[in-house]
């Protein structure tokens, strides 16, 4: 079977508020930083001919949020694809670019900048149906509340875990030059942030975060023209659960037990438990962390809340990039995810990099409350 | 009565008693006049007023209403039944609105069920030729007579003969079989209001002549379906109008950011390309021919040569303000003074220059007093002479 090569990642420094750049000039930032990299070029021979860009037509406010940065992609002349999902999804879809034969070379490229709306929680409102669910107001701040009430309910998670999760966080943050929130926190800080939606407090959610990745991806015979270390990509699996939320069981996992299946599956992966040294999760919310890392198989069914006092995290090395919690946008997060995995697999992750990782996880979520789930296996 | 399109002027008015929307216009308080000229018109005022609905026939031209729609009575006709672009109706001036444009916007279309026109025995009967359907009428040759009385009656001829058919506006002696009935009767039972049996048994519908014939006669015809039918008889389900909006802050960024920089000193900024040396308008970061950062400016016009031309004659929102724009208004392509190729530029022409503009022509920029750097910096160009 043909082998796709992760040959480079880029990040852009994540920041609450961006507001000297368009967000194509920060593409063209780490497209460029890609390149410097790398030597991908755009001519005609041996350049990269397919380019697959993530983004979000409401947080960008325009329709077919792509046809604005044609230009910076290079996507003059060759060929394009927007993923209008969360961004790891676009590194599915190039993978299937390069493992059909179609194309050897694809990079991948996602941005959003949450800063442009007036407000996150609106443009979030928007994806829910315009009859009630907008009516009621719900978004993805508040629809995730009820699913950490369920959590907790289910695993008897404790303020005192969710803030040891946020704590943790932004203490790796602190290692990571591309993190956002990286100030230190203690265990009261969380605990008597201000309520933002009981029982998310205003530390438990992600902090507004503006960010653009790009990672240049390759069949195995043609990686090496442009790196000396490729990490492999060997799984990668998806899994949608129903829109309405009152057709789901909010503390049952099902969309990231089934994605997690299916690219275990792929990677050949029998047993998670032992075969996983490194995972980044996407964290949006601190109840999130155990709960996914549950989904993914690291712990029992219900025991994501005594994992966090176990150490769970510090065992599998969960989010040394400081996670979601330390600030990424919220479409973007999924390649943020993946680019400290490729990082960590390489041995590129400086301060944070970890010891003997040969197998990485990264996982990203959309939709309220986990509707959409993502799973990607890397390999060494 | 003149008719237009079918319809007379006051049948909009006769109606709008049955077609008023009343708790569309609970927090409505508006009176609108109407001043129809040429044959069939009038002069009327409506008044909404918190749910309730008032229609006045008046004498002499309306005045001193919130708004006060003018239209000859064919214009207002074509507009109410959408037989006419209401927005050329506007821009060529066959309507003219004094007072607030936006009640008859914001407020008719949720005060009142749309118009449709009353169907008419005669509209029937006179598309019996359209409706003909030769493949039924082989070997068949009849003569049917209508005789409708009351209000929209007439007395008709149809022909049936080799395959073909004809109206005559008159009733045939030598009839095969003659059918007599008021208008509205043949009206819903083309409708299919009334069943066709019960009619006939019910003295309804009085038959002379051979009665087979008339049962036949219903073969040889598709169904009269008045326009805007298929509508009604679908179910009439509930829609939910809102706006979403989300208040945005975009990013000019260093290379837009260059540009609005320079409209407040009324200057035009390019980016150039290092390397194939073209000129961007308005700048951007990046030659998407090259892939090159651009990272040079030079200053270009203010002076330009006009290449295309984009008249509007529809009215849309301003889409910096919301309100309705003046038409016609004209989008000029132009090629600023010191571009290096051919890369235009796009703007607003001074109305005053709409008839006079060519491609070709010289234009100069005319910039608005107080600027902040946006859109509205550069008021429009004009012809430069």
């Amino acid at each position: 079977m043909k082998r796709v090569a992760v040959c480079a990642v880029a990040q852009y420094k994540c920041d609450s508020n961006i507001w000297q750049k368009r967000f194509q000039g920060m593409l063209l930032d780490v497209l460029e930083d890609i390149q410097k990299q790398t030597g991908m070029h755009f001519s005609e021979e041996g350049g990269v001919r397919s380019i697959v860009s993530a983004s979000d037509d409401v947080f960008d406010a325009r329709t077919i949020s792509d046809n604005g940065m044609t230009d910076v992609l290079g996507a003059h002349y060759r060929e394009e694809e927007k993923m209008a999902q969360e961004s790891l999804n676009a590194l599915g879809y190039a993978m299937s670019i390069i493992l059909s034969g179609h194309e050897d070379v694809v990079y991948v490229a996602g941005h959003c900048k949450e800063s442009q709306g007036e407000s996150r929680n609106v443009c979030t409102n928007l994806s829910y149906d315009p009859f009630y669910g907008r009516a009621m107001g719900l978004d993805y701040t508040n629809v995730a509340a009820l699913q950490a009430r369920a959590y907790m309910e289910k695993s008897g998670l404790t303020e005192e875990q969710m803030a040891k999760v946020v704590v943790r966080a932004r203490q790796w943050a602190e290692k990571n030059p591309y993190a956002n929130a990286t100030e230190q926190v203690e265990l009261g800080d969380v605990m008597y942030s201000p309520m933002l939606c009981d029982p998310i407090r205003t530390m438990h959610a992600y902090p507004v975060s503006d960010g653009a990745v790009v990672m240049l991806l390759a069949s195995e015979e043609r990686a090496h023209e442009f790196t000396d270390n490729p990490v492999w990509l060997t799984g990668f699996g998806s899994c949608m659960d129903s829109y309405f939320l009152g057709d789901r069981d909010l503390a049952s996992n099902f969309a990231l037990k089934n994605a997690a299946e299916r690219a275990y599956k792929m990677a050949g992966v029998k047993d998670a438990k032992k075969e996983i040294d490194l995972v980044e999760v996407m964290d949006c919310y601190a109840y999130q962390q155990p709960m996914w890392l549950e989904g993914l198989g690291l712990c029992g069914d219900g025991e994501g809340a005594k994992f966090i006092d176990e150490e769970g995290p510090a065992k599998y090395n969960v989010n040394l990039s400081g996670g979601m919690l330390a600030g990424n946008p919220i479409m973007t997060s999924g390649l943020y995810r993946m680019a400290e995995a490729v990082l960590q697999l390489k041995g590129d992750a400086g301060e944070r990099q970890a010891a003997d990782v040969n197998r990485a996880i990264a996982q990203s979520t959309t939709g309220g409350a986990g509707q959409f789930h993502t799973v990607v296996v890397l390999e060494k | 009565m003149a008719e237009y399109f079918g319809t007379a002027v006051e049948d909009i008015f006769n109606t709008m008693e049955e077609r008023f929307l009343s708790e569309g216009t609970l927090d409505v308080d508006v009176t609108i006049g109407y001043n129809i000229s040429g044959e069939g018109g009038g002069n009327w005022k409506v008044t909404i007023k918190e749910g309730t609905l008032k229609v006045e026939d008046v004498d002499g031209e309306v005045t001193d209403c919130t708004a006060i729609l003018n239209a000859n009575a064919e214009t207002f006709v074509g507009v109410t039944l959408g037989k006419l672009d209401a927005g050329e109706a506007f821009s060529s001036g066959n309507i003219k609105v004094d007072g607030d444009l936006t009640v008859l916007v914001a407020v008719l279309p949720k005060a009142f069920k749309p118009f449709k026109p009353v169907i008419k025995a005669s509209a029937i009967v006179e598309s019996v030729e359209e409706r003909f359907r030769p493949e039924k009428a082989e070997g068949v040759d009849i003569k049917i007579g209508y005789d409708l009385s009351g209000d929209g009656g007439g007395q008709w001829t149809v022909v049936v003969k080799d395959q073909t058919c004809t109206l005559k506006e008159v009733l045939d002696d030598d009839c095969t079989v003659i059918m007599r009935m008021e208008a509205q009767v043949f009206v819903d039972l083309n409708q299919g209001k009334l069943d066709g049996g019960t009619a006939f048994s019910s003295g309804q519908v009085k038959v002379d002549g051979d009665i087979g014939a008339a049962g036949q006669s219903a073969s040889l015809f598709e169904k009269y379906v008045a326009e805007g039918a298929a509508e009604e008889e679908g179910e009439e389900l509930i829609s939910l109008k809102c706006v979403p909006s989300i208040n945005q802050r975009y990013a000019t960024g260093p290379t837009m950011g260059k540009w609005f920089d320079g409209l407040k000193e009324k200057k035009f900024f390019a980016s150039k390309c290092p390397q194939c040396g073209r000129t961007l308008v308005p700048p951007r970061e990046i030659c998407a021919q090259c892939r090159v950062r651009c990272n040079e400016f030079v200053e270009i016009g203010p002076d330009a040569t006009v290449t295309l031309i984009d008249v509007v004659y529809y009215a849309s929102p301003d889409p910096l303000t919301g309100k309705i724009r003046e038409t016609p208004y004209t989008a000029l392509f132009m090629v600023l003074d010191g571009v290096s190729r051919d890369e235009s530029f796009a703007h607003d022409l001074n109305p005053k220059d709409i008839d006079r503009i060519k491609p070709g022509m010289k234009v100069r920029p005319v910039w608005a007093e107080k600027r902040t750097g946006s859109y509205k910096d550069l008021l429009y160009f004009e012809i430069a002479d």
